[in-house]
């Protein structure tokens, strides 16, 4: 994949890729979101 | 050099100047203890991102471990992988929101501080207090070491002067304006690496033909691994090395292990979540963390492999023989030699902002161990801000003494070693504090005990790359290292941290269960 041929050295940065899109949702998601520990609950 | 030093010395100023009126900036919005300690509070969560990122990632992180992965090949990626979901995600979400909301309720606002509140135990406050100021210095001391070789190296400035000037103009800032400075002049520091990360990866795919044509040209590079390298598992910049091989114990457990995992206990870091008002800024910091931390440790973790392309295609030689086999060196000789004038200046920027703005954070971390936690301790009181500012002076006088003493070469050494040790001794009392109900003082006392001594052992006696710089197996034993491979290139986080958690266990089971007996006995008195 993409001039690499080992597994684990993509897998790797597609897992790079994903926590950053992951964190990337997930600060837009939450953007405005409080928590459930600051509300009490 | 390529770049006129003039140009060089001029930007240098510039961007000086603009650190400086920054630090102004914090030093006119300090007006109080908690200003100085936590920055009051309500810090911008892309001023947190950047500073936590900043901080995180110091130029021996873009130079050092970017020369390494030249040398050992993409497989360092996989500490891009727990850098973002360990060091952002994990450690935000899990840790940060906790400690951010434990901080805020206890008016804890340093990590030793947030320890000994959160366990109600002087003991704690002191031993984590003693960690850091035992084995801070040293790490301290790299990155000035770092800073000032990069000064001499760039600027023409003899070392000894550079090492003092890089040790003062940061001193200064943090001194007057704490953590609302240090965290405005991260945030600068932060875009500036940012901006020289994105154009050095854009450059060298465009200078090698593109992504693919990059990197099939570096898989065809296998033949060229150094006989002993692929004797000890090397496989190719492009492949992991073979499985459980001395280099694949170095890269997994040492780099990838290491600093992954080593980055949730960092006092530096933790208490960047106590300068934040709410967890919506944590939130937000998170978004801002994941890029700013993909963006430099995997440019410098696939550039690194690259450069043996560039060097092979003009020099005939791998990077690291390029660089006369110090693999320190191949980042900036790439740098110097591919790429233009403009950008050169740019990334020498990125540097000296990487090396400044991890130290401004040690300078502030050691400062307030010492002045507000140590002496807060000892006199049972709240030291003045003056103790504080007094404290830093003392431990950045401390630190520069230690780095005029070392060898440049222990610059990567001390960054795995203070992440290591910090891990191993606080992660689990960390963790087991913020999320237990009844957090067990006595347990906690035990996991720090153990993984700090645990690691001590293990660094002094088996890991080889310290035990025998050390000497001290070698003084009392007549070897550098009592177990022979594959342990002695085992991390000791590896072996440290696992003891430490256990040790927390067995504590909370063994009170427990000595609890239990009590009480069954008190109801039969």
């Amino acid at each position: 994949m993409l001039g690499i041929s080992d597994p684990q050295i993509w897998i790797g940065y597609g897992l790079a890729l994903g926590w950053t899109v992951a964190c990337i949702v997930y600060g837009i998601l939450m953007w405005n979101r409080e928590g459930a520990d600051e509300n009490g609950s | 050099m390529a770049v006129d030093t003039v140009t060089l010395a001029l930007v240098t100023v510039i961007y000086l100047a603009a650190v400086i009126g920054l630090g102004y900036l914090g030093y006119r919005r300090t007006k109080e203890q908690e200003d100085f300690l936590v920055a009051g509070r309500k810090i911008h969560p892309l001023v947190l991102a950047l500073s936590y990122g900043a901080t995180f990632i110091s130029t021996s992180a873009i130079i050092g471990f970017g020369g390494i992965s030249a040398q050992l090949g993409m497989g360092l990626v996989w500490l891009t992988v727990l850098c973002i979901a360990v060091g952002v995600f994990i450690a935000f979400v899990i840790y940060g929101r906790k400690t951010r909301e434990i901080g805020q309720r206890t008016g804890a606002v340093t990590f030793p501080d947030l320890m000994g509140r959160i366990y109600d135990s002087r003991f704690m406050r002191y031993a984590c207090a003693i960690v850091i100021i035992g084995g801070m210095p040293l790490y301290t001391a790299a990155i000035l070491i770092g800073g000032a070789r990069f000064i001499e190296s760039t600027l023409a400035v003899p070392y000894d002067m550079a090492l003092l000037g890089f040790a003062v103009i940061v001193a200064c800032y943090v001194i007057l304006g704490g953590l609302i400075a240090v965290m405005y002049t991260d945030a600068l520091q932060g875009g500036i690496m940012f901006i020289g990360m994105t154009i050095l990866l854009l450059l060298t795919y465009i200078y090698l033909g593109g992504v693919v044509e990059a990197h099939t040209a570096l898989e065809g590079l296998a033949s060229m691994v150094p006989a002993g390298l692929a004797a000890a598992g090397h496989n190719g910049w492009t492949a992991m090395p073979d499985l459980f091989s001395s280099i694949w114990l170095v890269m997994i457990t040492t780099l990838v292990l290491g600093v992954g995992i080593g980055v949730l206990a960092q006092p530096q870091l933790a208490v960047r979540f106590m300068t934040v008002r709410d967890n919506r800024a944590l939130n937000r910091a998170v978004l801002v963390g994941g890029i700013f931390v993909l963006m430099m440790t995997g440019v410098a973790f696939t550039v690194g492999p690259l450069t043996n392309v560039w060097f092979v295609e003009t020099t005939g030689m791998i990077a690291v023989e390029a660089a006369g086999g110090n693999v320190d060196s191949v980042i900036p000789l790439y740098i110097n030699s591919a790429m233009p004038d403009a950008f050169i200046i740019i990334f020498m920027l990125a540097l000296l902002a990487a090396a400044m703005s991890t130290l401004s954070s040690l300078y502030h971390t050691m400062g307030s161990a010492i002045g507000y936690d140590m002496v807060g301790t000892y006199l049972n009181a709240t030291p003045s801000m003056r103790t504080i500012q007094a404290g830093t002076i003392g431990m950045i006088i401390i630190s520069a003494v230690i780095a005029y003493i070392l060898p440049g070469s222990i610059i990567a050494r001390a960054t795995a070693m203070f992440m290591g040790l910090c891990a191993a001794a606080y992660l689990p009392a960390f963790t087991h504090g913020l999320y237990s109900k009844r957090p067990s003082a006595f347990a906690a006392k035990v996991s720090l005990i153990t993984g700090a001594g645990m690691w001590f052992l293990w660094t002094a006696f088996v890991h080889l790359k310290e035990s025998a710089p050390l000497g001290i197996s070698k003084l009392l034993f007549g070897t550098d290292a009592l177990l022979g491979m594959p342990w002695q290139v085992v991390d000791p986080l590896v072996i440290a941290l696992p003891l430490s958690a256990l040790a927390l266990g067995g504590a909370l089971i063994y009170e427990r269960t000595t609890a239990d007996i009590r009480s069954t006995e008190d109801v039969r008195d």
